[in-house]
């Protein structure tokens, strides 16, 4: 059986960056300003953004109302309307919260309780969906949406990204040594690490070609995972150059249809060497290539959301911004950086994001004619199901006894958090139902979902800081902050290879397992480990599923 | 330095969560980082941070550090020549 594909396209989109609004930010970008400057309180640079408070909501909640409020505006488009749906990409929401008690953690902490706030203030008829996938959450955000309309889940979806600085990030990456001592160099032969910033983006993606912008076309979409290390881009760029390539499949282009690339080129040592090996290995080395890092900085849950904003301007206007910073390349396959704006010839664009975890993500925007592809509908069964029981014992020692129960050393899972440790010994048992041996590992995939999402690691992230001040973070316990590093782990120990997205909603409302089932479909994956992963301060509640293609 | 190399292997393992390991299983001579311990690179930054809070030795990162790295009896001497 298959169906129609319809089309997406871009609507109206709004942003705010540490260089101003949309408008501004455009203009200071096309004069070669960076946005990125020394603040003492970090003691780095960064790039910050200027929010107008709104009476009773935080400071992250109010920067992306105010973007989500432009596109409304703008498109007519209402969230009130059941055929809207809101999608929120953050990785840490209104985490600075935490810094006034880690002990007893504020409400408004948790993410999803957050967007519920953002939903309300819109009147929301269909619930926020809210990914956190560290650095790639609004590429992938793009990737669910994408597959949310085509499923005929909505007509419409704003898809809203935003993470708003603070010492509680800014002390992780310093922790991580991963920080630039000066503005951060993206390719550059003498990048020396990331400079963060601050920014808040919301674009509409319509099935509605009156409410296109330019008729720019989310055209395909993938995620992947190296299966490698949960810090460390890959040493070959495999996972990167898999979603890619599966991007452009779905999106029916080849390499002569593209323009440009604009990757994630965040200018720490190894992210952009990974990157340049994954752009050749995809055959786009020969196309002009930029990162905008030089100017707004890398703006985590917004990066992906601001950056695709920013490649369709640059698809209507044919030409592409430069890469601010970047004079000379020392990269293992040499790139087509654009140093500074240039023009394009070429349709479509890639634009791409990696990070923690493991994960990578690429979407091809088109704006030539519609192609109006079929894309597969396949059967979906569920062959295993494993919950993790509860217990009388304190969690440590109850985890170690049933790791013992597998009598193999691996010397891993110990240094895992608690969340890892928990999913480890469900995901183990599950897959001892039935496993996944005969399935390759790009079409293994693993889609989960939680209420507190890492707040048990961001409080004890929380707690060095305010106790150990002098020494700063722990890199071990920062590295766990963002959810998605518990499927990370297990895309390292099952070498899952292919989509690894992360939900966050108030309770098990079956979207990470819905959105599992589309993956088998459509003929993304043929085997999906799916469900809930929650611990947070000694209670967990484990429930995983193992999807196969009937 | 007997003693120094008996505390570090202390801290190695109470910092980097080597749990199951004792300070007779770490060889004081053997390479840290590869198969043995299963030692990443984020235990390399830890190892930065120990350096530091134990011993008040700082090191720039990891990269640099490689023969600093190498083993515990490595980490020892480092200590020793930069200890205030």
């Amino acid at each position: 059986m298959a169906k129609q594909r319809v089309d997406i396209y871009l609507g109206a989109s709004a942003m705010r960056t540490c260089l101003g609004d949309k408008a501004q930010t455009l203009a200071a970008m096309n004069e070669g300003k960076s946005g990125l400057s020394y603040q003492s309180a970090w003691g780095m640079y960064a790039g910050c953004s200027q929010v107008a408070a709104i009476e009773g909501y935080t400071r992250f909640e109010a920067m992306i109302i105010a973007q989500i409020a432009d596109v409304v505006q703008q498109s007519g488009v209402q969230l009130s309307d059941a055929d809207t749906q809101l999608i929120i990409s953050t990785t840490k929401g209104n985490v600075e919260l935490l810094a006034e008690d880690c002990d007893n953690i504020p409400p408004r902490a948790f993410l999803y309780a957050s967007a519920e706030r953002i939903a309300a203030y819109f009147g929301c008829v269909a619930r926020p969906v809210v990914i956190s996938n560290a650095c790639i959450s609004g590429v992938s955000a793009f990737v669910v949406a994408r597959q949310m309309i085509l499923q005929g889940r909505c007509r419409h979806a704003i898809v809203a990204g935003a993470d708003a600085l603070c010492e509680f990030i800014t002390s992780g990456f310093a922790s991580f040594k991963s920080i630039s001592p000066a503005p951060c160099r993206p390719y550059d032969a003498q990048r020396d690490g990331l400079t963060l910033g601050e920014a808040a983006a919301a674009v509409l993606l319509t099935t509605d070609s009156a409410l296109a912008d330019s008729n720019i076309r989310l055209a395909g979409g993938a995620i992947t995972n190296d299966a490698n290390h949960i810090s460390g881009p890959s040493r070959t760029g495999d996972g990167l150059y898999y979603a890619i390539s599966r991007a452009m499949a779905e999106a029916g282009v080849g390499c002569d249809d593209i323009g440009f690339v604009n990757t994630h080129g965040t200018a720490t040592r190894y992210n952009d060497e990974m990157e340049s090996k994954a752009v050749a290995w995809a055959g786009l080395d020969c196309k002009p290539l930029n990162s905008l890092k030089g100017y707004i900085g890398h703006t985590l849950g917004a990066s992906g959301v601001v950056e695709l904003i920013l490649c369709a301007e640059s698809l209507k206007q044919d030409y592409i911004f430069g890469t601010k910073g970047f004079e000379s390349s020392d990269t293992p396959h040499k790139l087509q950086l654009s140093a500074g704006a240039q023009s394009i010839e070429g349709r479509c664009c890639v634009k791409t994001a990696s990070g923690f975890g493991g994960c990578n993500a690429a979407v091809v925007l088109d704006m030539g004619a519609h192609q109006g592809a079929e894309i597969a509908c396949r059967g979906v069964k569920q062959v295993a199901e494993y919950t993790l029981p509860q217990s009388e014992l304190p969690f440590a020692q109850f985890i170690r006894e049933q790791f013992r129960t597998f009598g193999q050393s691996d010397m891993k899972f110990y240094k895992m958090s608690d969340m890892s440790k928990a999913l480890y010994v469900a995901v183990e048992r599950l897959l001892a139902i039935e496993g996944f041996g005969d399935v390759e590992p790009t079409r293994r995939a693993i889609v989960l979902a939680n209420c507190s999402a890492s707040l048990d690691a961001d409080a004890a992230h929380q707690q060095i800081l305010n106790s150990h001040t002098a020494e700063g973070a722990s890199p071990a316990v920062f590295v766990y902050t963002l959810a998605n590093v518990a499927a990370g782990q297990m895309c390292i120990r099952h070498k899952i290879q292919g989509d690894n997205t992360f939900f966050i909603e108030s309770a098990d409302s079956g979207t990470a397992e819905q959105y599992a089932r589309t993956l088998i479909a459509t003929g993304v994956a043929d085997a999906v480990i799916c469900g809930w992963c929650d611990y947070l301060k000694g209670n967990w509640s484990v429930d995983v599923k193992l999807l196969k293609n009937d | 330095m007997e003693q120094l190399v008996q505390e570090l292997k202390e801290h190695l393992i109470e910092e980097l969560n080597l749990e199951e390991i004792t300070p007779e299983d770490i060889d004081a001579a053997a390479p840290l980082f590869g198969d043995g311990l299963g030692l990443d690179s984020i235990d390399a930054l830890e190892i930065i941070l120990i350096l530091e809070k134990y011993y008040g030795v700082k090191l720039a990162n990891s990269a640099e550090a490689k023969p600093v790295f190498y083993s515990v009896n490595s980490l020892a001497e480092y200590i020793m020549q930069n200890r205030k």
